[in-house]
C-alpha cells in the first residue's frame, strides 16, 4: 500500500517510492532518495516534525516536506 | 596551497580532526550542528605552514539553516584550497553525496574516511581503494579519536586534485547529465 511519509504510522516501515518534483535536491543530502527503506521513528502532534530512519541514521523533517514523498509500506 | 578546509555532513568528527590537525581545542560533542561558525588554525604540510579551517556540518551545498549557509559560502569564496572531506564509515552514502557535489564544484579534494572502528563495530566494510578507484581522489579509512590514519591523511593532502565528475559517473557504470539531478 502507498501512503504519504507523512501519513505513516509510529514504527511503520517501507520503501520511498517517489518524490514531489523540486524537493529531491533537497532531502537527498539527508539519504532519502527513490529506492531506500525508511522507517517512522517519531511522530510529534499538531503537525509537528516527524524523525525516520534512513541508512543507519535518524533524520527529522517537517511535515510539509514529509508530505511530498510517497511510500510503499510493508506489508 | 593556500588553505585547508574541513568540510562534511554534521556529526562525522570534523572538530576532532580539527584538533588533532591544528592542535586547537575547538568544542566536540557528540550531537550534530556543535559547530555553528568556523574555527581557524594552522597546521605543518611538508614543512609549510598551511591554514586550516573547521567548518560548520552541512548535508549537501543546498543550505537549509545558517551554519549550512556559512559551510557553502566559505567553500565558494575560498577557491584553490584543499578540501578534506570528512566522512562517517558507517554512513558512508549520505556523505558521499555532500562528497560528490564538492567534487563537481571542481575543488580539490581529498576524503577522509572516519570512524572506521564505529563502522567495523557495526559490521560495514568500507573498501576504501576501490572509492579511490572509482572517485579519483586519495580516500584515506581513519579513527580520529584516537589519531589512526592521520599520518597517512597529511602525507596524501597534497594529492587532492579536482576531477571530472563524468568519468566517476562512467566508473560506476552511470550515465552522464541523467542520473542525478533530474
Amino acid at each position: 500500500m502507498e501512503k504519504k511519509l507523512s501519513e505513516m504510522d509510529y514504527e511503520e516501515e517501507g520503501t520511498i517510492k517517489g518524490i514531489e518534483k523540486g524537493f529531491r535536491e533537497k532531502v537527498a543530502g539527508m539519504g532519502i532518495r527513490e529506492g531506500k527503506e525508511v522507517k517512522m521513528m517519531t511522530k510529534q502532534p499538531i503537525k509537528g516534525p516527524v524523525v525516520v530512519e534512513v541508512g543507519r541514521s535518524n533524520t527529522s523533517l517537517g511535515m510539509g516536506l514529509a508530505a511530498k514523498i510517497l511510500v510503499e509500506v510493508k506489508r | 596551497m593556500s588553505k585547508v578546509l574541513l568540510m562534511g555532513q554534521s556529526n562525522v568528527g570534523k572538530s576532532v580532526l580539527f584538533n588533532r590537525l591544528a592542535g586547537a581545542r575547538a568544542t566536540v560533542s557528540n550531537y550534530p550542528g556543535t559547530t555553528v561558525d568556523f574555527d581557524k588554525g594552522r597546521m605543518r604540510i611538508e614543512g609549510q605552514d598551511v591554514e586550516i579551517v573547521d567548518i560548520p556540518g552541512s548535508f549537501s551545498l543546498e543550505p537549509k539553516d545558517r551554519a549550512e549557509e556559512v559551510a557553502v559560502k566559505m567553500l565558494e569564496e575560498t577557491k584553490g584550497a584543499t578540501v578534506v572531506c570528512v566522512i562517517d564509515s558507517s554512513k558512508v552514502e549520505r556523505g558521499l553525496y555532500l562528497a560528490l557535489e564538492i567534487i563537481e564544484k571542481r575543488h580539490s579534494v581529498i576524503i577522509a574516511l572516519n570512524m572506521a572502528d564505529v563502522a567495523k563495530d557495526a559490521n560495514i566494510n568500507v573498501d576504501a581503494e576501490r572509492l579511490e578507484e572509482i572517485l579519483g581522489v586519495p580516500v584515506v579509512p581513519m579513527v580520529a579519536t584516537r589519531g589512526e590514519g592521520l599520518k597517512e591523511l597529511v602525507s596524501r593532502i597534497r594529492e587532492a586534485v579536482p576531477v571530472e565528475i563524468e568519468g566517476i559517473i562512467k566508473n560506476v557504470g552511470g550515465k552522464s547529465g541523467t542520473s542525478s539531478h533530474s
